[in-house]
């Protein structure tokens, strides 16, 4: 199945109270497509778009915050599935977008014996899963946006041909960061910065 | 069970040319007291046992290699079991003993919901174990010993209520490193470079 | 990294004996990671993390293995609490070839705030972990600059980094 149409099939979901977090991959220009207004904070490097998610989701405890990771970024450190596990927060919904490559470099573990599912279960997360079809995906995501997490989806995505850009004031460096904190200002459970 | 009872166990069943790495934990201190022979390397930092321990078994291909890790310590960068999953060398063998605690500083999250176990398999390797008794452990022990691996082994054990100090002068910084170069370059398998 | 560039580098590495080749991609080396995982010559480890990486290269090193790590700025960054351990304290030889992200001549697009972080952070991260490092930019004396990173690293016993950059990486 395509990323991009799992995105079209998330956003919805996602309403404008809601926080995502997206990892430094296709997931930035994609989700800035679908989801360009509301608070985003965009490109995560590798390793940190779950644990980011994570802070996001103990500042908002109200609101979901949903994490679009990758597979190469989340094993660069998969120990922030023990962080999330103990953490326990019922707010946070993850997907990993795997594509089994980085960017367009060739395969990852996960095209040969790694699960990240299993390893987010054996940290200690209890809902968690892998989809192959936008079908699923869309069940899925349903689920996980109605009920009590942490939840993690692993969602099995093909490549994406060709680059993918976006526009890097929206999406990028402290440009992002400014629309980002300009949201979360104006987000009416916002108790920051006095 | 006791932490230094398993390594007590375990001691024995390691052959003189089989090769150690220790965790920055007691481990390093009980282990030094048990295996003053053969190469050893102590009191490695904080998820970096396993890694190094792999990359000694890339050194000495034929022979056991045996990380000897911590929970806390493998939970640093648990990323490591992806790279041991994939190398997948059939001469290496982890043992973490869980002790649920970062040294006398309350419980970590194997005490509560993380299973090591359990994510070593999710990262790939197959052949695991979690242990809770001495006779379950000198079992899981001989097999990884005596069949291809990579193994990963598991050993549940009771927080040791003292501080424990190796010998500084074996167990820690450029003194160890000296030790365990000389053990390495007095090693019969012992390759070196060929330039 | 072009393939004259690439075609130095495997040659270079093969003569001084270096046939352990560990990396998590990136792409301004993923030309000459490519090429080490298919030569026959090279044992390619791929590893989920830079951390991981260095130390497994350490435990190689140490164990007597020839041993190169390629990776980039960003890895020297993730990997910078193993190479404190595995630099300062236990000393290694292990060639690091990492490109210079940020450097001038860096065209591949990435965000100017992400780059310039690269170029402010590169060569202070180096001297403060205490890592000997050079800056290669030029084709004509890539291969001297192995050669030499590579006696260093077993004379010093201890990481050397060598950062490319200019013609030999872009």
């Amino acid at each position: 199945m395509k990323r991009l149409d799992c995105l079209k099939v998330l956003a919805p979901l996602v309403d404008e109270h809601m926080l995502a977090v997206t990892s430094l991959s296709t997931n930035t220009p994609f989700w800035f497509t679908v989801r360009p207004q509301g608070p985003n904070f965009f490109a995560l490097n590798m390793g940190l778009c779950l644990p980011f998610a994570l802070g996001l989701s103990v500042a908002f405890p109200k609101r979901k915050i949903i994490a679009i990771d990758s597979d190469g970024s989340l094993m660069n450190d998969s120990s922030s599935l023990i962080t999330v596990a103990d953490v326990n927060p019922p707010n946070l919904v993850a997907f990993v977008m795997d594509n089994g490559s980085y960017a367009h470099m060739g395969p990852t573990f996960t095209t040969r014996r790694t699960d990240l599912a299993k390893m987010a279960q054996g940290a200690g997360i209890a809902n968690t899963g892998t989809v192959g079809s936008l079908e699923e995906f869309s069940a899925a995501a349903k689920q996980a946006m109605e009920s009590r997490g942490p939840t993690l989806i692993v969602a099995k995505v093909e490549r994406d041909a060709g680059r993918v850009s976006a526009d890097r004031s929206r999406t990028s460096g402290r440009p992002m960061r400014e629309w980002f904190m300009d949201a979360v200002r104006h987000h009416p459970d916002y108790k920051g910065g006095r | 069970m006791k932490r230094y009872d398993c390594l007590k166990l375990l001691a024995p069943l390691v052959d003189e040319h089989m090769l150690t790495v220790t965790s920055l934990s007691s481990n390093t201190a009980f282990w030094s007291d048990l295996r003053r022979e053969g190469v050893n390397f102590f009191g490695c930092n904080m998820g970096l046992c396993i890694p190094f321990a792999l990359g000694l078994s890339a050194a000495f291909p034929r022979r056991k290699v045996i990380a000897l890790d911590s929970d806390g310590s493998l939970m640093i960068d648990t990323s490591s079991l992806i790279t041991v999953a994939d190398v997948n060398p059939p001469n290496f063998v982890a043992i973490v003993m869980d002790n649920g605690s970062y040294a006398r500083m309350g419980s970590t999250f194997t005490a509560r919901k993380t299973d090591l176990e359990k994510i070593a398999q999710g990262a790939g390797i197959a052949k695991t174990g979690t242990v809770r008794g001495e006779e379950a452990l000198a079992a899981a022990v001989k097999h990884a010993l005596e069949t291809s691996g990579p193994h990963f082994i598991v050993a549940k054990v009771e927080p040791d209520m003292v501080r424990v100090k190796g010998d500084p002068h074996r167990t820690y910084g450029r003194a160890m490193r000296e030790w365990f170069l000389d053990a390495v370059r007095r090693h019969p398998d012992y390759q070196q470079a060929r330039k | 990294m072009d393939q004259q560039s690439v075609q130095v580098i495997v040659e270079t590495l093969k003569e001084e004996g270096i046939d352990l080749a560990v990396t998590l991609p990136e792409e301004p080396t993923f030309s000459l990671t490519e090429a080490m995982r298919q030569d026959p010559y090279f044992q390619a480890v791929t590893v989920a993390g830079e951390g991981n990486g260095l130390a497994f290269c350490a435990g190689a090193a140490l164990g007597g293995r020839r041993v190169v790590f390629v990776t980039g700025v960003a890895g020297l960054l993730v990997g910078s609490w193993a190479l404190s351990q595995m630099g300062m304290v236990y000393g290694p030889p292990i060639l690091i070839l990492a490109s210079y992200r940020g450097d001038f001549g860096d065209h591949s697009g990435i965000p100017g705030s992400q780059l310039l972080m690269f170029k402010q952070v590169a060569e202070p991260l180096l001297g403060a972990l205490r890592v000997p490092y050079r800056v290669v930019s030029q084709k004509a004396t890539l291969k001297r600059m192995i050669q030499e990173g590579s006696f260093a690293c077993q004379d010093y016993s201890h990481p050397i980094v060598l950062l490319l950059s200019g013609e030999v990486l872009w």
